[in-house]
């Protein structure tokens, strides 16, 4: 346990359009993720900037930093991270809560966006009665209550099977096409059939950057998984 | 964060862990049930002590006295002559009826020797006292049979004397006659004997009869031992003591005067007047005063037991608080990433801390209530019992106030609130990045 300084990421100059569907892709340890977290004001850097919509994150204090996370920002995150004891609907309510949006709006929205992402009917069941996938696209729906223009995902398929992946690949797409911005760190290579905007990344330095006029087209599966 | 979603989503989380919130709110009830239990004994106690006090006088009356040998050392040797006793003369009267809020000045003598009151055979060497007063109705006496108006060759006797009467001339283990009722002693004839010695030791003796013209009720005073006379007929007789030499009240003055108040808020402040002006006074409310500051400090240290189970609690609570707050750190990153401020994270973590001392002290107040229903169920019947066998019943019970049963239930919800201060500080600055992978 040694004191030394590591630096995650360094030198690290990144334009990110709005619109675009931007994929990091990199081996672990890379310094994806933390980049990540910078852009959605979960981590702060020692030094440098970023600038989101005009605003200069650096600059928030940690109050500010909340208030751009629930109103600018929505994360999905590898591990889902939903709350086991409630239900899904829940579970789409609680940030809500914190915005302080009427008990009667928050429902009806809550409703709709689990319609949204195919489980209505599972409204009320427990993280633990539902798969993977199921409880990914609980948190899809979570990370939308607000309305953020920028969608933040950590490896969101990376406890997935194959169709599941897709299926919460799809949604990420459709957000995309209205008009959200979608930054995603992923090991899926599948993923990149999807992005505008594709970032490598090796010992926190980017070394390779492309754009494409459109995603490339990709087959993708009926969606099974709903029982 | 609303008010009420934060208050909602406490209490949610608060019954997510059940037994652990159970747990530590145990010691709460504990602690706020003996801060409860014990505060209740002591006013209780209290209570009944000052209504025994309530009982024995009537509280705006003040008693001064002389003040024997006040600055007799300053004076110098030689003793308190009567050069430095402060007198109750009649102008140290007019003083006194002079302070504000004092209604009436009356003298009160009594007899300067030995007498033996006989009733027939019976004898009683209760005193002798007068009180310069028309009625000793004035002076809070209150009568149980016949009149409270002395003339001259009449008495009023207090309800103790007219059982002291006993026979002389029965021998130790020879049974003694029952002492007279009440009603048999009212319009009876009691023959007083009085005895002084000459200057050269002979034995002087002098009777006089008095006619009994009321019996007082017990009012726990100076007047259930004492025979009243007429305050003139008094000061002869003590002059006849005195070698028939006059009494001067300008110079003498009076053995003892009872200083009436018009309120007993003013009570306390005229006997401190009155001792300035260099006299002894002593009032019953003062004494009620003293006791009362006496019991305040009882239910302090009485509290300050319960307090320190409190505190144990206390640390129970500091302790589940920082345990959830390692248990739940994922979910404190979680509720950072979808928009709760550290202010929000804050609040919640200490609205759940104060929310088990909040719960503990509403079992608490409710225990300890309780417990002073038991306690008065059995001293009651542990009273009664005393009773039975011929005890005196004594005022052991236990009042439970509403404001301790509020204060209680506020100071443990504070108690929880201070316990959760540190963890909830610890959840609030937590870093999101490293909450979230914390594993």
């Amino acid at each position: 346990m040694g004191r030394q300084k590591v630096h995650a990421l360094d030198g690290v100059n990144l334009d990110i359009a709005p619109g675009s569907f931007t994929v990091i892709m990199g081996p672990s340890g890379s310094g994806k993720s933390t980049l990540l977290y910078l852009l959605g004001g979960l981590d702060r850097a020692t030094s440098g900037q970023i600038w989101v919509n005009g605003k200069e994150l650096e600059g928030l204090d940690e109050n500010d930093l909340g208030i751009y996370r629930r109103k600018s920002v929505g994360f999905i995150f590898q591990s889902f991270n939903l709350i086991a004891s409630m239900s899904a609907l829940q579970n789409v309510i609680f940030p809500m809560r914190f915005a302080g949006i009427p008990r009667g709006e928050r429902h009806k929205r809550a409703v709709r966006l689990l319609n949204q992402v195919g489980l209505g009917k599972r409204a009320l069941h427990k993280p633990t009665e539902l798969s993977g996938g199921q409880q990914q696209r609980v948190a899809v729906a979570r990370a939308l209550v607000n309305n953020p223009a920028l969608i933040l995902a950590d490896e969101p398929t990376g406890n997935l099977d194959t169709t599941s992946s897709f299926a919460i690949m799809k949604i990420l797409k459709e957000l995309n096409e209205d008009g959200r911005t979608i930054v995603v760190v992923s090991h899926d290579a599948r993923m990149r059939q999807f992005a505008s905007h594709m970032v490598y990344i090796l010992d926190g330095k980017i070394v390779s950057e492309a754009e494409y006029e459109e995603a490339s087209s990709f087959e993708i599966p009926e969606d099974d998984t709903e029982e | 964060m609303r008010f009420w979603d934060l208050v909602s989503l406490i209490f949610e989380n608060l019954s997510r862990r059940k037994g652990r919130v159970v747990l530590t709110a145990v010691g709460v009830v504990i602690g706020t049930a003996a801060v409860v239990l014990l505060v209740s004994l002591a006013s209780g106690l209290q209570k009944s002590a000052t209504s025994n006090l309530y009982g024995i006088d009537d509280l705006t009356k003040i008693e001064v006295y002389p003040n024997y040998g006040g600055g007799m050392y300053i004076e110098g040797p030689g003793g308190g002559s009567t050069d430095t006793m402060k007198q109750l003369t009649t102008s140290a009267l007019q003083e006194i009826a002079a302070i504000d809020g004092v209604k009436e000045v009356i003298p009160k003598e009594y007899l300067m020797g030995g007498a033996a009151i006989r009733y027939g055979r019976l004898e009683n060497y209760s005193s002798l006292m007068a009180v310069d007063t028309d009625d000793l109705a004035n002076m809070g006496y209150k009568i149980d049979q016949g009149s409270t108006e002395l003339r001259k060759g009449t008495a009023v006797v207090g309800s103790w004397v007219v059982q002291n009467f006993y026979d002389p001339s029965v021998r130790p283990g020879q049974e003694q006659p029952t002492p007279p009722t009440a009603e048999d002693l009212l319009n009876q004839k009691l023959r007083v004997v009085l005895t002084k010695w000459s200057s050269d030791g002979e034995e002087i003796q002098k009777t006089i009869n008095l006619q009994v013209i009321g019996i007082l009720q017990e009012g726990r005073n100076d007047g259930d031992g004492s025979i009243f006379i007429d305050f003139g007929e008094l000061t002869t007789l003590n002059e006849w003591f005195n070698n028939g030499k006059r009494i001067n009240r300008n110079k003498d003055g009076y053995n003892n005067v009872v200083v009436k108040a018009e309120d007993v808020d003013q009570v306390v402040a005229i006997t401190e007047r009155i001792n300035e002006l260099g006299f002894m006074a002593y009032s019953p409310q003062s004494m009620v005063e003293g006791i009362n500051s006496y019991f305040i400090i009882l239910q302090l240290v009485f509290g300050g037991i319960g307090a320190i189970a409190l505190l144990v609690a206390a640390i129970g609570i500091a302790n589940t608080m920082t345990m959830a707050i390692l248990e739940r750190t994922k979910e404190i990153g979680l509720m950072k990433a979808i928009g709760a401020t550290n202010r929000d994270v804050l609040s919640i973590f200490l609205g759940e801390a104060a929310g088990i001392g909040f719960l503990g002290g509403l079992g608490g107040a409710l225990l300890g209530w309780l417990g002073s229903k038991v306690i008065n169920v059995v001293a009651m019947s542990f009273l009664a019992s005393q009773a039975q066998s011929g005890g005196i019943p004594s005022g052991l019970n236990a009042v439970t106030p509403a404001w301790l049963l509020i204060f209680s239930i506020i100071f443990a919800t504070l108690v929880g609130l201070l316990s959760g201060l540190y963890p909830a500080l610890r959840a609030a600055t937590l870093a999101p990045m490293m909450a979230l992978k914390y594993e």
